[in-house]
């Protein structure tokens, strides 16, 4: 199976399942909780909040339930008011055979009243969804599979006996292991090979390329499991065995001893890490017979696929257990970094529920579970060859082996380890690349998303190595990388060249000309005695999207000209909030009044279908689908890979240029008196909010709240909803509207009139992006760079970050503020990432349950150059240019950057992660 | 068990029995309800849970539940984050941390807020030079985590109330 | 013991530290050094097992942070001495050090938790170097020698160090024992090794 960023589960449930959110009304009775929407529709009223800052800022100062975390069974409406609690045990034993709970040792106020084995979930009939396969409980008389797999689920009625047991378990000594196995074999995750040659001149085709050839894997692994690279003179997998000759070739190419070529050859690894999100993964849910429906609420960056998961886990349950209805309700995110974007724990929340029928059961991680059982960031072992021409300073080849530690379950390293490779050359343009990547299984804990995936671990690879030839031709880091910077329309690894602006020489000439970088050698020389003082720079160009990206977004106004925008977007801290408010502002001149993220289902009206998997299906196929107006290649996809600002506020931002073409601008028109048939009543274009009010020059302004009073009088379309699609460029589709055929870059709408409900339109055409574009790795980049200069104690190996300054574009910035603190905040996780965090593989790491911060460091005010941290943003290139992701790349070459400075200031190039103070100190002798 | 009786956000609480091996954290978030205090390490290292107590010489402190017995509360008077913004406006400080997009997922807010206005409190009393503003209020946060921030705006936020107000916060 | 317990019982023999149940030799198992100043030398030797444990040295640290746990990290959050030896006034140590253990979360705690001065710092340093230390009333907080007595048997704080808590491993031997083998010592001459 080619691999995705995501596994996307069809439409339709498995079992026939319904998702649903049920709709409690804003009239709600005045006494007991209010509804769960009413919590996360912001901003609420009441209390009169600055009119600037974020959307969800009022609730997040004045600790209003907002986060999964916050929910028992008492706030909900209409559920039992009586919270019962899970938990979940795991194993800290991977190389051992698992022979069950000695409970007898729990005191008697702390047992379970329900005690949930694998047994159980075999009886009940579960079906594990494909992205988790895998035992979900380990099987008495079986080793874990891996380090913190589940062993048993306890639910308890009380949660003084919960919090009596869940000290227990922590004491340990609760599992009973016997004879000793050794850890589990499982075959890899994903092997591919990613080989261009390109032609003689940048005009020319590539020899070679992934985007003509496909995507290739080796077909044979030795015992050990490694994949085999080398073209074996075999008849099957002759397409692997084309592009690996080339491969061969420019290895080969890179060992022949040629005095005009510089040639390197570097290892570089890279630790675990945990994601950190502040808030630990939590959920409630309630099952209740009677009425077969299962509510859950959950918190997490891919909602779509949490619903359809448990509909899937359910779907072939015993008829006399099988939820006839799940009722999923999704909550604002404390933290996600990638780490919730497909996590199993909301599998385990719903078995909780169903195991203990008619109560509502929480299950909560504590921070030491959320350590054992979080999905982590993949340790990678890397080698990496380059060879560069000594006179002119271009890369003639680039050549890499990558190895990634998977843990205990798939989870997304397929997808990881190809994104990290089609990242490995960077923002350069290199004509012939070769890079290896195996994504392999171990008993670690499980590795999955996180911010920067693959690209963080492979450019601080490269990055360093970059430093490093700079040293040895000698040529000045800046000018090595300007003479080698892809050029706007070359090529990327590949062999498609880029859709979005390029712009690594302005990044370059900022870095260059910024003041730590100028004045790096006087720093130096002026360091006090006692201190080493070293500055460094390194770029990245990081992908953002996953080549199937969906919005969904619903924008509607009252009378009054107030506004509420529907989302499916997760709020996780990125803004998306926010964002959705001013995207959707510019276009209807109020600020919303209300917005709803992480909705996955109040898009009914659109009535969409899908089938096929967006990443593997054929141009028939698509083509055959597309006939049905109502079918999308997806529905709902993720809030990750930096998507929020460019497709997460998209559809909402269509939808509002609906209800402004065709309900408030006829409504202007009206009250200016216009008819018609005068020229000015297509100059719809031509119209700009100045505040709330609309402005057509030589006409008296409007204010939006007589305009929506107007468009409802009318009955003009007062509510749009539409769904839009990316596979590294929009679906494009027509709609036939009142006055106009309205073609835009989405591929489903549906409008409401005054006061009615959504009616959907079918779209009369649409373009699909081509499904070749699946060999794409990536159309969309952006680009950041990062100056850095440290100090560092000679006598104690303490380093200082004295200054520092990232540059980055990112097309139109949505919420300037947003777009700052997320570069702050990138620059922290990178900080902590090179310097401080670390997680042993295995039985010495968070599998064992004995993990916690202060034993994890990350990165406190303390660690990071608060007044001396620099972000600048490049405006876009055009009032024209759309969003682009930043959240990822802003974090990536702060990593690189501080070992380039380490080195300017010690001399010595570490070629691991974190660096830490004891190393430092070990190598200044 | 112990049963205590508190004072929280001006309002009594109690009288409750409870376990004596129950954390604060656990009271305020299982027993009570009052979910605006989070709960994020357990082991007194992100500081999300920290509230106020009101000692009764008229000092504050903020002081993490999450390792502390719900039985050491027993007469106190604390305040937490839902008790911060009075008769429908929120205080200077919740203003400024909104304004400067100082959060972001906003889980590690409930503990910063209460740092700060602690801060806030102490300088009143105590005002500090304007030269060792940045240091004081990097000093005083630096116990709190933020995974998502880098805290630059946090530290802007704080130190934005101060500098509005300079007469009440500096010598 | 809890698995915690034992964990951190592992780790601080693993580094060359004394375990939970690692007992102290008495004073009488010296009696047959005949010389009273290699004699009371080798008591203190003894004594530093106890001295040089992390229950002691994480808070007698070398700068102005206090270490943690028995691997002796870097207290997290950072905390640091201030003016008294209780914290800077942002962060001081009563606030998550309340005046007992809480084992349930694996917290320590006294009601006068608190860092001992600057010139008593004993991290890193050898035997003999505290010794020195110890007996020069300059850096030993103006004790006499049955001061010393009095502080290791009988003060609360230092009889912490025998019971830690959850989590965290005991000095060596028990109070008791230390407190015979001070005694000893300075019968001995108070020696330095």
């Amino acid at each position: 199976m080619r691999a995705s960023r995501r596994d996307f589960v069809k439409l339709g449930m498995a079992g026939g399942i319904a998702v649903t959110l049920s709709r409690l009304g804003p009239a709600q009775a005045a006494s007991g909780p209010q509804p769960f929407l009413g919590h996360e529709t912001l901003p609420q009223t009441g209390l009169g909040g600055p009119i600037s800052g974020r959307i969800d800022g009022v609730a997040k100062v004045t600790g209003a339930k907002l986060y999964a975390s916050d929910f028992r069974a008492s706030d909900m409406p209409g559920w039992p008011t009586r919270t019962s609690h899970a938990l979940l045990v795991r194993a800290h034993d991977a190389s051992h055979v698992y022979e069950g709970l000695d409970l007898a040792r729990l005191d008697p106020a702390a047992v379970p009243d329900v005690v949930v084995t694998a047994a159980d979930l075999a009886r009940l009939g579960v079906t594990v969804p494909a992205f988790y396969a895998g035992d979900l409980l380990c099987p008495v008389g079986e080793t874990p599979l891996y380090l913190g797999q589940p062993v048993a689920l306890l639910l308890f009625a009380q949660f003084d006996a919960y919090d009596r047991a869940r000290l227990a378990f922590r004491e340990g000594g609760m599992l009973r292991f016997g004879r000793e196995t050794g850890p589990l074999k499982r075959p890899n995750y994903a092997a591919y090979r990613f080989t261009r040659v390109a032609g003689a001149t940048p005009e020319a085709p590539d020899l070679y390329a992934p985007i003509r050839e496909g995507w290739i894997s080796p077909g044979f692994t030795e015992s050990s499991g490694r994949p085999i690279w080398a073209p074996l003179p075999v008849a099957e997998g002759g397409a692997y065995a084309e592009g690996a000759r080339h491969g061969e070739a420019i290895r080969a190419e890179l060992k022949a001893a040629d005095p005009a070529v510089l040639t390197l050859e570097r290892a570089f690894t890279t630790q675990s890490v945990d994601p950190m999100f502040l808030e630990p993964e939590a959920g409630l849910a309630w099952y209740e017979p009677s009425s077969k429906v299962l509510d859950i609420v959950l918190g997490v960056q891919s909602p779509f696929e949490a619903a359809e998961s448990v509909a899937t886990l359910l779907g072939s349950a015993q008829a006399d257990r099988r939820p006839a209805r799940i009722d999923a309700k999704f909550a604002y995110v404390g933290g996600g970094f990638g780490g919730r974007d497909h996590t199993p724990f909301p599998l385990y929340v719903a078995l909780a529920a169903l195991f203990l029928p008619s109560r509502p059961v929480r299950l909560a991680h504590d921070r030491f579970q959320q350590f054992q059982g979080g999905v982590k960031r993949h340790a990678f072992a890397m080698r990496s060859q380059i060879g560069v021409d000594r006179a002119s300073g271009l890369i003639r080849a680039f050549a890499a082996d990558h190895v990634l530690d998977g843990g205990g379950l798939a989870n997304y390293s397929a997808s990881v380890a190809t994104v990290g490779a089609t990242g490995a050359i960077g923002l350069y343009d290199v004509p012939k690349v070769d890079v290896t990547t195996v994504a392999e299984h171990s008993r670690g804990v499980t590795a999955g998303s996180m911010r920067g995936y693959g690209t963080l671990q492979t450019m601080t690879a490269l990055e360093t190595l970059i430093d490093e030839v700079a040293v040895a031709l000698p040529l000045d880091p800046i000018e090595l990388r300007r003479r080698n910077a892809l050029p706007p329309g070359g090529r990327t690894m590949t062999g498609n060249p880029f859709s979005v602006s390029v712009r690594a020489p302005e990044i370059l000439d900022k870095l260059e000309a910024h003041s730590i970088w100028r004045d790096r050698a006087l720093h130096q020389r002026q360091a006090r005695p006692g201190v080493l003082v070293g500055t460094g720079v390194a770029c990245a160009a990081k992908d953002y999207g996953t080549g199937a990206d969906c919005s969904l977004g619903a924008v509607s106004i009252d009378p009054e000209g107030r506004i509420a925008i529907h989302s499916d977007a997760v709020e996780m801290g990125n803004g998306i909030g926010t964002a959705l408010a001013n995207r959707v502002a510019a276009h209807l001149g109020r600020r919303a009044d209300a917005v709803t993220v992480a909705q996955v289902d109040a898009f009914d009206a659109l009535g969409l279908r899908s089938s096929g998997d967006p990443y593997a299906i054929s141009q028939a196929e698509q083509d055959a689908a597309a006939r049905d107006p109502r079918w999308v290649p997806a529905i709902s996809s993720p809030t990750s890979a930096s998507i929020g600002a460019q497709v997460g506020t998209h559809a909402a931002a269509e939808a509002a240029r609906v209800v402004f073409r065709f309900g408030l601008w006829p409504a202007a028109l009206a009250l200016w008196a216009i008819d018609s048939g005068d020229p000015r009543a297509r100059q719809w274009r031509d119209a700009y909010w100045q505040g709330d009010r609309l402005i057509l020059s030589g006409l008296p302004p409007l204010p939006l709240k007589a305009i929506a009073a107007e468009a409802h009088q009318q009955g003009g379309v007062t509510g749009a909803m539409t769904h839009a699609f990316s596979r590294w460029a929009w679906a494009e589709a027509t709609f036939g509207l009142p006055g106009e055929d309205w073609t835009a870059d989405i591929d489903a709408l549906a409008v409401r009139r005054g006061a009615g409900g959504f009616i959907r339109i079918d779209r009369r055409a649409v373009a699909f992006p081509p499904t070749e574009y699946n060999r794409i790795g990536t159309a969309f980049t952006s680009m950041c760079g990062t100056v850095v200069r440290v100090e560092i104690d000679r006598a104690s190996g303490a380093l200082t970050i004295a200054k520092a300054y990232s540059v980055l574009e990112c097309g139109a910035v949505l919420v300037p503020q947003v777009v700052l603190g997320q570069a702050q905040g990138g620059f922290a996780m990178g900080v902590g990432y090179a310097l401080l965090e670390t997680l042993p593989p295995f039985e010495d790491g968070p599998g064992n349950g004995q993990w916690n911060l202060g034993r994890y460091l990350v990165a406190r005010g303390s660690d990071l150059p608060l007044h001396d941290l620099e972000i600048e943003v490049l405006p876009p290139l055009s009032p024209r240019e759309p969003p682009k992701g930043m959240a990822e790349v802003v974090m990536i070459p702060v990593v690189p950057a501080l070992l380039n400075a380490i080195h300017a200031a010690t001399g010595h190039r570490f070629q691991s992660l974190p660096v830490t103070q004891a190393m430092i100190k070990g190598v200044l002798g | 068990m112990t049963t205590i009786s508190l004072t929280i956000n001006g309002r009594p609480q109690g009288p409750v029995a409870i376990r004596d091996d129950l954390t604060m954290n656990d009271f305020l978030r299982e027993v009570l309800g009052m979910t605006g205090t989070k709960f994020g390490c357990g082991a007194a290292q992100c500081l999300s849970c920290a509230v106020i107590i009101d000692e009764a010489d008229g000092t504050s402190a903020t002081m993490p539940t999450c390792i502390a017995p719900a039985v050491s509360f027993d007469g106190k008077a604390i305040r937490t984050v839902e008790g911060h913004a009075r008769d429908g406006r929120l205080t200077p400080l919740q203003a400024r941390f909104i304004e400067h997009f100082a959060f972001q997922c906003g889980y590690c807010t409930p503990g910063f807020l209460n740092e700060g206005q602690v801060l806030l409190e102490r300088l009143e009393k105590a005002p500090i030079a304007r030269a060792d503003l940045e240091r004081v209020v990097a000093e005083a946060l630096d116990g709190h985590l933020c995974r998502c921030s880098g805290y630059v705006k946090y530290h802007e936020a704080v130190r934005a109330v101060i500098l509005a107000d300079p007469a009440r916060y500096l010598a | 013991m809890g698995l915690a317990g034992l964990l951190a019982g592992t780790l601080a023999s693993r580094g060359g530290r004394d375990g939970p149940s690692s007992a102290l030799a008495s004073p009488e198992s010296f009696a047959g050094i005949a010389d009273s100043r290699a004699r009371s030398a080798a008591t203190f030797t003894e004594l530093g097992r106890v001295l040089t444990h992390p229950r002691c040295t994480n808070c007698h640290p070398a700068g102005d942070r206090p270490r943690q746990g028995d691997e002796a990290r870097p207290h997290q959050p950072p905390v640091f001495r201030g003016a008294d030896g209780h914290g800077l006034p942002a962060l001081r140590c009563a606030r998550c050090h309340g005046p007992a253990n809480f084992d349930p979360v694996g917290l320590p705690g006294h009601p006068v938790w608190h860092l001992a001065p600057a010139e008593m710092a004993w991290e890193g340093r050898s035997v003999a170097a505290i010794c020195a230390q110890i007996t020069d009333p300059a850096r030993n907080g103006g004790r006499s020698l049955q001061d010393l007595v009095a502080h290791i048997g009988d003060d609360s704080l230092v009889v912490w160090a025998w019971a830690p808590g959850r989590g965290r491993s005991p000095a060596p031997g028990t109070q008791k024992q230390t407190e015979a083998l001070v005694e000893a010592w300075i019968a001995s001459g108070a020696a330095c090794p």
